[in-house]
Order: structure tokens, then C-alpha cells, then sequence
């Protein structure tokens, strides 16, 4: 796989000055842009495979971008924003970006969401490529919906398992109460955000060891859920 | 208070009140006349005059002056008239009776007007009785009143009920233009005027233009204006230490915050630049405790930084609830994956019922809750020590616990903790003494409450309640 190319959209010149450091040290070709308009233009001529957008950039909103892009690009965004501003990131995730990193971070933090991020354009989603998903105890096998748990089958209702495989679908990656009600519920249910929290507590009843404790189903509060991945 | 007004003289009764007295009077004099003629064997004339000095007495003392005069001559005729010779005529025989009646006019006069003025001065004494058991009772009430408005009120009440009139009472130094056949008392201050009483009487101007009326009515104002100012003082006694206390907050708040914001900085400057110099003459490890503690450090002061601006948003009243219906488990969950790393060993040991009702809160905000206490029971507790959360419900509300197996609070600090600034240790592993009163800030924002317990077999509970309500409809189950 050649050397993955990232658009960087930062204002901010130390946190361009640490990401370029991080970044190409981990072998990946990094080009910046320092506003929302010049990254459009910088995403249109390098054709990333992976855009790192901060929400808050000094000549458009950072939620503008996304939608501009998302009218002619698919490319994955991941999105950096400041802890305490779970509204802007569920604005950010239903405009089409893909995940958020909350400042400050750590390299590992975005390093692993541009992996998740970059695995999923390869074209390895789990519904044509593999088949199953597995992370720690739990297996998913999404040809015979098959679930299990340290080899043993575990039964899950209809809604359960749809709204399991969802996850799987987007694992990694954060998904938010929205995107599961319509994916689960459909357009219907939109605004009853608690159905996905019940039924996201019967799947941990069923999958977790320890409930309270979540190794695979992962809450962020006020944004949505995170299917681990390791 | 009854339509009479206290004190005032017979003769302000009214004119129907007078003229009854006049025919009272004439039949006072009958009467006597009646009684006279019966004992008219038995007496001499001269003596029977006594009987006439009973009817001027009783008129007298029941209805004043006029009725009185009225009697003392009718009296007079009719002796004349009936007992001395000759008889049913008003002629005298003999001119001794002459002196007879006016010895007995005068005495008469005199009588009536000593037995009004004993009359007056005892309706004048209860009068005042009436107006002193008032003030009593207007006093008591502004006593315990508090607000500048409610002692206006009260006062104004009391003053109208007393000297029955339309009461009204403009606070300021500008008391306004004076009305027509209202009397204005200013309410004067120590320092300043602070107000006018506006009295404007129910009935004639006159019932207040006695000077006993009218002073009666200055101690009322004066009373007034005491309460008025005891108020203000009170007022400005609170303003006083409130200043002093945001004063206190504010100092501390820049000791505390120039102190914690400059012991990571300065292990941040310091790790950095001994890597910087030392290059590569540092050993592996030492490059790699340097590293851990720039990283550490970083950490705490976003923690700082978070936690002041949390309190920012609390104090300005900018925090607003995202409430939706969350189950508990769920929030513990996110804490304790957020903290997973500083837990480190730790063993901590969840209970939540199985049967927890969903709760209404705002999810974010109460991780931040949870946090923040794990976080103190992670800085006060040793390594490998135990952590509790526990949770009960009752049909109103919810009960969470963490518990720690820590040294406990000092004894007397369980309520100081939630202070802001607080510090229950000096040893500089506290904060910057804001966890705790965020976790108040946000509890009491949800209609809950939290305190701190040390508990008998060592170590401190924090509980916070979170009120429940009637939870949504439940999802459509599926088979």
C-alpha cells in the first residue's frame, strides 16, 4: 500500500507543527490548508485518503466544509474538536464527517482513528468483504447472523442484532443515537433516542462480562456509541 | 376597629346622635319632674332639686355639653313650673327662689360641664390605650418583616386602620407633589429622608387636626421610618459581606489557579528542556519518565482548565441541561472507561440494581459528576485500594454512592468539601478545590443533592440523588 496522503485543515500552527510530526513520522503524506476554502481546494487537487478538519477555522464553519465536501467527495473527515462541545460533534457526525478527536489528544488517539478511518475506504467493509468481525471473546458472523461469545452462541432479539451489526458496520468508528435510530428504527423514531440507549443496555446484559465496565460497546456521552475494535 | 372613631368628642357623633340627646334631655327633666311629684309630701321644694342634678348628671356623662345646658334649664322651668308657688305658673311668689334657680343653673352648668370633661378625658385615655395597643401591633409585624415593600405595606395598613384614612406611602427622596386634603409626613432617616407617609382621612380633615391626633400619627411614621432603615441597614450589612466574600473568592481563586496552573508548567518547561540539553546523554529511562511526566502534567492542567471553565459556565448560569433519558449503567460505564488508565489497579466493584428506572439527566454532565469523584477517591486513596458505586431507588429518586476505602475527611469538613477553593488537605495532592463544588453545581442543576459521609469502617461515601419521573414509553419489545 503506497504512503496513505492526508489533508490537514488546522489554523492553529502548533497543533499543524505536532500533527506534521506525528503524521510523517508515521508515513503518511501530509499537506495542510489553513482555512476552510483553501482545504476544499487541497482536498479537490490531492484527493486524500483520509481529511483531518478542525471545527473551528477562521474563514468558514467547520461543519460548511463537510457539507461542501460531502457534495462531491466521499473521502472519510475526521473531525478535532474541544471537549465540552458534544453538540458540535453530532452536527459534525450527521453532516457526513466520519469521527472526532476531542483537543487535547494524544498521537495515538488520531493515529487509530485514521486507521479505523482509512480501513474503511479501503473497501473492507465487513458487508461484501469479510464476513465476520471479531474483536476479543466476541465473534460476529454476518453471513449466518451468527453471534458468540468465548465460543458460545448467544441469542439475540431481531432489533439487538440489527442494531449490533450496524456497529459492526461502522466499527471504530463513533456512531451517533441518530444514525442508529435510522439505520435500527428508521426514519420514523428519530427523535426517541432512549429505544437505541435501552436496547444498547440488553445488548451489554448479553455481551459484556461486566456491564458497567464495557470492553466492546463503548458509550461517549452526549455523541453516540464506539464498537471497540482491539 | 369599629365606624367611632377613637377619642373623638360626643358631638362629631352626628346630628341624629345630638338631637336624641336633646329629647333625652327634656325627658330626663320629666322624669325627675315625675319623681319630684312623689315625693313632693315628704320633701321640701328646696330638696327636690337634687332630683333635677341626677338628670343633668346622667345627660351630662351620656351626651356632652349641649344636652346638658338643655337639661340644667329645663330643670329650672320645670321647677319652677310645678313646685314652687304659685304652682303651674311660671310666676314666683316669693323672689328667695329666685337665688334658688340660679344657685341651682349654676350647679347644674358646672355638674354637666365637670361630667363631660371626666367623660372626655376617659374616652381620650382609651383612645390612646387603642392607638398604643396598635403601634404595639404594627411595630411586631414590621419586626418581622424583612423587605422594604412588605414594611410599606404593613405600615400603610396599620396607619389607615388607626386614623381612618387612605394611606399611602412613597419611598425615595423625591416624595412628589403634595394633594389637596392629604397630610404628608416625611419618614426621615439617619442620614437621608427616605420616603413620605401620604394621609389622606376617610372622613373630614378635621379628625386629624388635633395635636394629640397628629402626634400619635408622627410616632406612627416614625416607627415606620425606623423599621425602614433597620431594613436598609440589614440591606446594605449583606451587600457588604457579599462584596467581602467574592472579594475572599477572588483572591483565592488567583492564588489557586496561579499556583496550579504553574507547578505542571513549570515540570512541562523543565522536562522539555532537560531533553532539549541533555540530548543524548540521557539514559533511556530517564528520557522516558521525563516524557510520561510532560504528558502527565499536559493532563492535569486540561483538567484544570476544564474544570475552571465548568464553573465559569455554572456561576454565569450559561449551563444548560441536555436532559434525555439515560439508563445509569451506561454513565458509569463512560466514567470508568474514561478514568480506566488512573485507575490503574484499583479494584472497583459496581452494584446497580438490575431494575433501574431510566433517569432523566444530561449524560455528558453527569460523567462529569462521576468523574470528578472518582477522581478524588483515585488522588486520596492508596494504589491498589478498593472503590464502591453503588446505587438504590426509591419511587422518587435515585441514590448513587461511591465509597472509597481512603483515611476519610477531617471530621467537620463533609460540608466544606462542596465549597469552592476548599481544600480538606495542605499536602498539594488537592486540586484546585473545584471537583467537589462542580459535582454540587450540577446535582443541585438536576434537582438532586449530594453530601459527603466518612464511613464507621474507614473511608468517605459521596451520594448525590437524582430525581426520577414518570420514564417514556418503552421501546416496542421485539421477540
Amino acid at each position: 500500500m503506497p504512503e496513505p496522503v492526508v489533508v490537514l485543515i488546522e489554523d492553529e500552527p502548533q497543533i499543524r507543527r505536532f500533527l506534521r510530526a506525528t503524521l510523517t513520522g508515521q508515513g503518511y503524506r501530509l499537506f495542510e490548508a489553513t482555512t476552510g476554502t483553501d482545504g476544499l481546494v487541497e482536498v479537490g487537487s490531492r484527493q486524500p485518503d483520509v481529511v483531518i478538519l478542525d471545527l473551528g477555522l477562521p474563514d468558514m464553519d467547520g461543519l460548511e466544509v463537510i457539507r461542501r465536501l460531502r457534495e462531491w467527495s466521499a473521502v472519510p473527515i475526521v473531525v478535532l474538536s474541544a471537549r465540552g462541545q458534544e453538540g458540535d460533534k453530532v452536527q459534525a457526525l450527521d453532516a457526513g464527517a466520519d469521527d472526532y478527536v476531542s483537543k487535547p489528544f494524544g498521537a495515538g488517539e488520531l493515529l487509530a482513528r485514521l486507521r479505523v478511518a482509512l480501513r474503511h475506504t479501503a473497501g473492507a467493509t465487513h458487508e461484501d468483504g469479510e464476513a465476520t468481525f471479531a474483536v476479543g471473546d466476541l465473534r460476529v458472523d454476518l453471513l449466518r447472523r451468527h453471534v458468540s461469545l468465548g465460543g458460545a452462541e448467544v441469542h439475540l432479539t431481531p432489533i439487538e442484532y440489527k442494531l449490533l451489526t450496524t456497529l459492526v458496520r461502522h466499527a471504530g468508528r463513533v456512531v451517533t443515537h441518530q444514525q442508529l435510530l435510522r439505520e435500527v428504527w428508521g426514519p420514523v423514531h428519530t427523535d426517541q433516542a432512549h429505544y437505541v440507549r435501552v436496547y444498547m443496555a440488553h445488548l451489554r446484559h448479553k455481551l459484556e462480562a461486566e456491564p458497567a465496565r464495557p470492553r466492546y460497546l463503548l458509550t461517549e456521552p452526549g455523541v453516540g456509541y464506539r464498537l471497540a475494535v482491539d | 376597629m369599629s365606624e367611632e372613631q377613637p377619642g373623638s368628642p360626643p358631638e362629631r357623633r352626628g346630628p341624629a346622635w345630638l338631637r336624641a340627646g336633646y329629647a333625652q334631655a327634656l325627658g330626663a327633666v320629666a322624669l325627675a319632674t315625675g319623681v319630684s311629684r312623689l315625693l313632693f309630701t315628704l320633701v321640701s321644694p328646696p330638696n327636690l332639686v337634687m332630683t333635677y342634678f341626677v338628670a343633668v348628671t346622667a345627660i351630662a356623662a351620656k351626651y356632652g355639653r349641649g344636652p346638658s345646658v338643655v337639661a340644667a334649664l329645663a330643670s329650672v322651668a320645670a321647677f319652677d313650673f310645678f313646685f314652687v308657688a304659685p304652682h303651674f305658673t311660671f310666676a314666683v311668689a316669693d323672689t328667695e327662689y329666685v337665688l334658688t334657680f340660679a344657685v341651682m343653673l349654676a350647679v347644674g352648668l358646672v355638674i354637666g360641664n365637670l361630667t363631660v370633661r371626666v367623660r372626655r378625658q376617659r374616652e381620650a385615655a382609651e383612645g390612646r390605650e387603642r392607638r398604643t395597643a396598635a403601634l404595639y401591633a404594627m411595630s411586631r409585624e414590621l419586626a418581622q418583616a424583612g423587605a422594604a415593600d412588605e414594611l410599606v405595606a404593613i405600615a400603610a395598613r396599620h396607619i389607615g386602620d388607626v386614623f381612618a384614612a387612605e394611606v399611602s406611602v412613597a419611598l425615595g427622596a423625591d416624595p412628589g407633589p403634595e394633594e389637596a386634603g392629604t397630610i404628608h409626613l416625611p419618614l426621615l432617616g439617619q442620614r437621608s429622608p427616605l420616603g413620605v407617609v401620604r394621609v389622606c382621612p376617610r372622613r373630614e380633615r378635621q379628625a386629624l387636626a388635633t395635636p394629640e391626633a397628629r402626634r400619635q400619627l408622627e410616632t406612627f411614621v416614625n416607627q415606620t421610618a425606623l423599621a425602614l432603615e433597620r431594613a436598609r441597614l440589614a440591606d446594605e450589612a449583606r451587600e457588604a459581606r457579599l462584596r467581602a466574600e467574592t472579594e475572599r473568592l477572588r483572591s483565592s481563586l488567583l492564588t489557586s489557579v496561579s499556583h496550579d496552573l504553574r507547578t505542571p508548567l513549570a515540570a512541562i518547561t523543565g522536562a522539555a528542556t532537560t531533553m532539549l540539553e541533555g540530548g543524548a546523554r540521557l539514559d533511556p529511562a530517564t528520557r522516558l519518565e521525563l516524557l510520561e511526566s510532560i504528558r502527565d502534567e499536559a493532563d492535569r492542567l486540561n483538567r484544570l482548565v476544564q474544570n475552571l471553565l465548568e464553573m465559569t459556565r455554572l456561576e454565569s448560569g450559561a449551563l444548560r441541561l441536555r436532559r434525555d433519558w439515560h439508563p445509569l449503567e451506561e454513565v458509569v460505564g463512560a466514567a470508568l472507561g474514561r478514568l480506566a488508565k488512573r485507575l490503574g489497579a484499583r479494584r472497583v466493584a459496581v452494584s446497580l440494581p438490575p431494575d433501574l428506572p431510566l433517569v432523566a439527566i444530561d449524560d455528558v454532565l453527569i460523567e462529569q459528576v462521576l468523574l470528578n469523584l472518582l477522581e478524588n477517591a483515585v488522588k486520596y486513596t492508596p494504589a491498589d485500594s478498593r472503590i464502591r458505586i453503588l446505587a438504590t431507588a426509591t419511587d422518587r429518586k435515585v441514590t448513587v454512592e461511591i465509597a472509597d476505602c481512603g483515611p476519610g475527611l477531617p471530621p467537620g469538613e463533609e460540608e466544606r468539601v462542596f465549597e469552592k477553593f476548599h481544600r480538606a488537605t495542605v499536602d498539594g495532592r488537592g486540586g484546585a478545590g473545584l471537583g467537589l463544588a462542580i459535582c454540587r453545581g450540577i446535582v443541585e442543576a438536576h434537582g438532586g443533592r449530594i453530601w459527603a459521609q466518612n464511613l464507621p469502617e474507614g473511608g468517605v461515601a459521596f451520594l448525590f440523588t437524582l430525581p426520577l419521573a414518570e420514564p417514556p414509553a418503552t421501546p416496542p419489545a421485539d421477540a
